[in-house]
């Protein structure tokens, strides 16, 4: 049974063909990596997942994703009850200019959920999720600016589990981090396999190797290859791949 | 709250104790077929020999993963390397006790051979350097490595002179021949089995040192 | 081959030392010309300023007295051309930048937007005295004024609202509608707050620009001399700039008043110089509060 299933995916950006012909299907509480160059298609694919490509215009996608079995791209589909089904964290942190609190209430918040106990119980164990609670709890009634880039990104992903979602998406979540900070992230993705269904795009390969149960090679809008990651990263079924992952690339 | 990384490494390090307590215990199956007369239970040790055989090869999934996956540097690098190194050296001991067994099956007469020439003393003292390889993996104290390293050399010796007095028997007594080679196999299998030990307690060392000490002389090494 | 290099070494910093020679020049020239200017109101002006002629009536046909009925005057017209100008341009720009999507329309809305702001100021005048004054029947009237001068910074305020808005990270959007928030939510709860700061800064640099205007109040408010306080947005009033313009070109004893006008000016450039500063100010304060990572 999958989580994520997607079926001769093709993506324009306007008459340019971004993606083609993807077919890609990821389990339940696992980890899945993007690699692949610069504009491989990879974080254009990763945002198909909760349809945040609707946001460009001028863009167009044909095939199909189900996601729990259920095509996110029919007609009648909710995007709101999407998007807070398929959580997303970012490149760069980017918390609100909110308190700590508010940043992590926010989601609940705007989907209409009042009860103040319902609230703070869920800030609490989002913030708890992500390892930050210690560090935090003193301050959450300060901007959430005052943290460090790290401690932000994790709040980022704090606010993202909030809502309670089944799948994160996440987005070059440490390129803008130093080391301790990206290992900090990357073991809690480790944490987070547990109950989430993840996808992850990465510049870093090796974060890949680290991180992912399976890892999908794009190159030129293509899904090259996509396996086991111990299977990409020791016996890569195809030439490109070994090229791209061994830094042979071109 | 232990990483993912330090969780891999702790499997790694228990397969390596485990495939370390095999190779001893098939050690001292071969130890007891050489110094008395009935035969150990054969089926038992085929499938030691089997299982450690897999393991050796898991181990070096294992480590393959990790290099492949966790990118391991400094001192998590050289426990890896050196893993890998001491599997192979393990394996190496099961196979010669393997050997070891079969040989003494062709000993005649084995118990004069054994009692005149004093092997079970050599016997024990290989058991011990056994003992004391798995002992310094899990330790990791420079002691146990000197200690491998000293009896390593009595064994050595041991051994020289005991095979030199095989050889003098076998000149004087020509039917000792055939139990007399196969002793001087044997003697020479066990031989084998401390050097492997002390090659482990080189590798030991190495992941705790960051030194490379093998090819070194002894005396370098103290 | 080194002679060559240091030959080109030496031209290199020779057009460079020409290049930068020129526009310290350029920029120290513009900087003191600023300065003698300001010098020269101050120098004419001050003679006259003083708390009589902040808060007093013009008297003996404006040779006499003070200006602030012309002071309250232009400081209704701010307000009301504020009150109409930075809602309807905000939202306008909110529209045009959250919601249209790029594409003929908002191509054509934003030429308009650009065309408006090229349109010479006496030209609102006329427009607003044709539809404010007459059309609507306002007559020459403070709301008439307030409208007109409105309809003038209201593409200043659409432009400096949308590059604020511009400038708003993408991803704060992407992530507030990750969580399921609206459209609506997203701009009111995260943009707009983001954007503030520079929002404001826009609106107060327009109110700069407001309270300098003649044209646009020309026809459709300002009183050539009118001794007493509005007391409805329907009254005439007298504002800073025209009764400058009329004491220096038109009044009853013009080398009387000379010193009068540069008294007027100052006022006026003391105005747009506290509304500049406040709008640093107040950038400072919610750039600290909001500050963008």
């Amino acid at each position: 049974m999958h989580k994520i299933e997607s079926r001769n995916v093709d993506f324009f950006y306007g008459e340019t063909q971004a993606l083609h012909d993807i077919s890609l299907s990821m389990k339940e509480n696992t980890v899945t990596a993007l690699i692949g160059p610069s504009g491989c298609g990879k974080s254009t694919y990763l945002r198909l997942l909760n349809r945040m490509n609707d946001l460009i215009d001028n863009t167009r996608m044909e095939g199909s994703i189900l996601i729990d079995q259920k095509d996110i791209y029919l007609k009648n589909t909710n995007v709101d009850d999407l998007r807070k089904n398929v959580g997303m964290v970012f490149q760069k942190p980017n918390p609100f200019p909110k308190t700590i609190y508010e940043n992590v209430a926010y989601g609940l918040r705007v989907n209409g959920i009042e009860d103040k106990k319902i609230i703070e119980e869920r800030v609490v164990t989002s913030i708890e999720q992500v390892a930050l609670w210690d560090e935090v709890k003193d301050k959450l009634k300060k901007s959430a600016f005052e943290l460090s880039g790290g401690q932000q990104q994790r709040l980022c992903i704090a606010r993202a589990l909030a809502i309670q979602p089944s799948v994160l998406l996440m987005d070059e979540p440490t390129s803008a981090l130093d080391p301790i900070s990206t290992s900090k992230i990357e073991e809690l993705i480790h944490e987070l396999k547990n109950q989430y269904t993840i996808v992850i795009v990465t510049h870093n390969m090796q974060q890949a190797a680290r991180v992912s149960d399976n890892t999908a090679f794009f190159y030129m809008g293509k899904l090259i290859e996509y396996d086991k990651t111990k299977t990409i990263f020791t016996k890569p079924a195809i030439k490109q791949t070994e090229d791209y992952i061994t830094g042979r690339f071109g | 709250m232990a990483s993912h990384f330090e969780i891999e490494l702790e499997k790694l390090k228990n397969v390596i104790i485990k495939i370390g307590n095999l190779a001893e215990s098939q050690l001292s199956e071969a130890v007891k077929a050489l110094l008395s007369e009935p035969m150990a239970e054969k089926k038992e040790v085929k499938k030691t020999e089997e299982k450690i055989d897999k393991l050796d090869v898991k181990i070096d999934e294992i480590c393959q993963t990790i290099f492949a996956l966790q990118q391991p540097v400094a001192s998590d690098l050289r426990f890896i390397m050196a893993s890998m190194q001491i599997s192979n050296e393990i394996e190496r001991i099961g196979d010669l006790a393997m050997s070891v067994i079969k040989n003494s099956k062709n000993i005649k007469d084995k118990h004069d051979l054994i009692i005149k020439f004093n092997v079970s003393e050599l016997a024990k003292q290989v058991e011990q350097i056994t003992v004391k390889m798995n002992q310094c993996f899990l330790d990791r104290s420079e002691t146990t490595i000197g200690e491998i390293f000293v009896l390593n050399n009595s064994i050595k010796k041991g051994t020289d002179d005991t095979i030199h007095n095989l050889m003098n028997e076998m000149k004087s007594n020509s039917k000792a021949v055939v139990s007399g080679m196969n002793l001087v196999m044997v003697l020479k299998h066990l031989e084998r089995i401390s050097e492997h030990c002390t090659n482990i307690a080189e590798h030991v060392h190495f992941m705790i040192k960051a030194k490379i000490i093998k090819h070194e002389k002894f005396d370098d090494r103290q | 081959m080194n002679s060559k290099n240091n030959k080109l070494a030496r031209k290199k910093r020779i057009s460079q030392n020409i290049a930068f020679g020129i526009f310290t020049a350029i920029s120290y020239a513009i900087v003191a010309l600023l300065f003698v200017i300001l010098a020269f109101i101050v120098i004419k002006g001050i003679s006259v300023i003083s708390w009589e002629f902040i808060t007093a009536m013009p008297s003996e046909g404006m040779t006499e007295g003070g200006i602030f009925p012309a002071i309250v005057g232009t400081l209704c017209l701010v307000f009301a051309s504020m009150v109409f100008a930075f809602p309807v341009g905000v939202l306008a720009a909110i529209y045009m930048n959250e919601y249209v999507k790029d594409g003929w329309i908002k191509k054509i809305i934003k030429q308009m937007t650009n065309n408006l702001a090229g349109v010479p100021s006496i030209v609102f005048g006329l427009f607003g005295m044709s539809l404010f004054v007459n059309q609507l029947g306002f007559g020459d009237s403070i709301l008439a004024g307030g409208l007109t001068l409105g309809l003038l910074v209201l593409p200043v305020v659409i432009r400096t609202t949308e590059e604020s808005l511009k400038a708003v990270d993408a991803t704060f959007r992407q992530a507030s509608l990750g969580l399921g928030a609206s459209k609506w939510q997203t701009t009111s709860k995260v943009v707009l707050p983001i954007a503030f700061p520079n929002i404001i800064t826009g609106l107060i640099l327009s109110i700069g620009r407001v309270s300098g205007e003649t044209a646009p109040i020309l026809f459709t408010v300002a009183a050539y001399f009118l001794p007493k306080l509005p007391s409805s947005i329907f009254d005439q009033a007298m504002a800073l700039p025209y009764h400058l313009y009329v004491i220096a070109t038109s009044g009853t004893n013009i080398e009387k008043s000379r010193a009068m006008a540069y008294g007027t000016a100052l006022i006026l450039i003391l105005i747009v110089l506290i509304s500049n500063l406040l709008a640093n100010a107040l950038r400072k304060y919610y750039g600290k509060k909001v500050k963008m990572n």
